[in-house]
């Protein structure tokens, strides 16, 4: 019985108002919130993805041509003529995204988007590594770390930005591409566009804070709650790209 | 912020950094098992080749909010406002996958 009062206690304690029940403030609860609905419309954008990409019989072959392999110039059209690229079946993945800057004609699959979700998670640990400064009111730890964080958003952008020029140069677009079915570039384009576009705001956003970091703004307000904020979105940028990553070059 | 408390932190400074770094060599090491398991696992087609792939991706997620985004230090009500519908939401993800596939029967 006296347990039971405990927890009834405990309740009213928790639940009875004047406090967050949460333990969080308003802001963070109201970010976390924003990240779950940012996370449907992810979702809904690669169950998409996921059921158009279905309904396309895969292309069945496998290991064509061997990774750091040279490849020929005409490698898209050779692709085509042997029937691995036909607007009937899905294109594979490693016979797509086989390029990496300074390395023209090599054959890395897979090689450049690892390398960008590596620059992501990177970017991510420094953005914690910034928030963990801030709990301890470090001003020029969080700044130091922030820059780096901004500067992997930078690399990864201009990564991504990379990877759609080589993409439209060899004739991808919204309405047709070499490798496959229309719906192949379209999609890649959409959700890495979506996603791109969150980068760039997280970029922005995080320069923003930084900005009022190094002027001493959440120094004088006491706590750097607002890094922790910004760091959450920060940090769900990289969660999606986990799952594009997954979703677009793996499955 | 007057109406929040802090959950107070146990560990030092030089164990929360420690807990970071650990878990991005963690997340580091699952992408590597990504792109081997790809590699490796090429001339297989299956629903369980996707299956373990989402995995992969879904035990990523759970460091990167339980640790970076810290859901682990929270309360619990917290985590689940968040995880609960975002298990629905991969359901769906699964059913739909395999919605495509019996499209592509049709078609």
């Amino acid at each position: 019985m006296a347990n039971t009062t405990t927890l009834g206690a405990e309740k009213k304690y928790t639940w009875g108002g004047g406090k967050s029940p949460f333990t969080v403030s308003y802001g963070k609860l109201m970010m976390w919130i924003f990240l779950l609905s940012d996370a449907f419309s992810f979702s809904s954008l690669l169950v998409t993805y996921g059921f158009i990409r279905f309904t396309f019989p895969a292309s069945g072959a496998n290991e064509i041509v061997k990774p750091l392999s040279h490849t020929a110039e005409n490698f898209v059209e050779a692709m085509r003529e042997a029937h691995l690229f036909s607007p009937e079946h899905w294109p594979l993945p490693e016979l797509v995204f086989n390029h990496f800057p300074f390395l023209h004609g090599l054959h890395l699959p897979l090689f450049f988007v690892s390398l960008m979700t590596f620059v992501l998670i990177f970017s991510s640990v420094t953005m914690v590594l910034a928030v963990e400064a801030g709990h301890r009111n470090a001003k020029k730890e969080v700044a130091f770390y922030m820059l780096l964080t901004i500067f992997g958003g930078l690399a990864f952008l201009g990564c991504q930005a990379w990877e759609w020029t080589q993409f439209i140069t060899e004739g991808a677009s919204l309405h047709g591409n070499p490798f496959g079915p229309t719906a192949f570039a379209a999609l890649f384009f959409i959700v890495t566009g979506f996603h791109g576009f969150h980068v760039l705001s997280g970029v922005v956003l995080n320069f923003i804070i930084y900005v009022n970091v190094l002027d001493g703004t959440y120094e004088r307000r006491g706590h750097y709650e607002m890094v922790e904020k910004v760091g959450l979105y920060w940090h769900f940028v990289d969660l999606v790209w986990v799952f594009v990553f997954t979703f677009f070059y793996l499955i | 912020m007057e109406h929040t408390e802090h959950l107070e932190h146990t560990e030092s400074p030089a164990d929360i950094k420690k807990q970071i770094w650990r878990t991005f060599w963690i997340l580091s090491f699952l992408t590597v098992i990504d792109i081997v398991l790809y590699f490796a696992l090429l001339s297989y087609h299956s629903m369980w080749k996707n299956t373990l792939f989402i995995l992969l991706g879904v035990v990523k997620a759970f460091y990167i909010v339980a640790v970076f985004m810290h859901m682990k230090f929270e309360r619990k009500a917290l985590a689940g406002i968040i995880i609960l519908p975002f298990m629905l939401v991969l359901v769906l993800i699964w059913l739909v996958l395999i919605e495509g596939g019996y499209t592509f029967d049709l078609r």
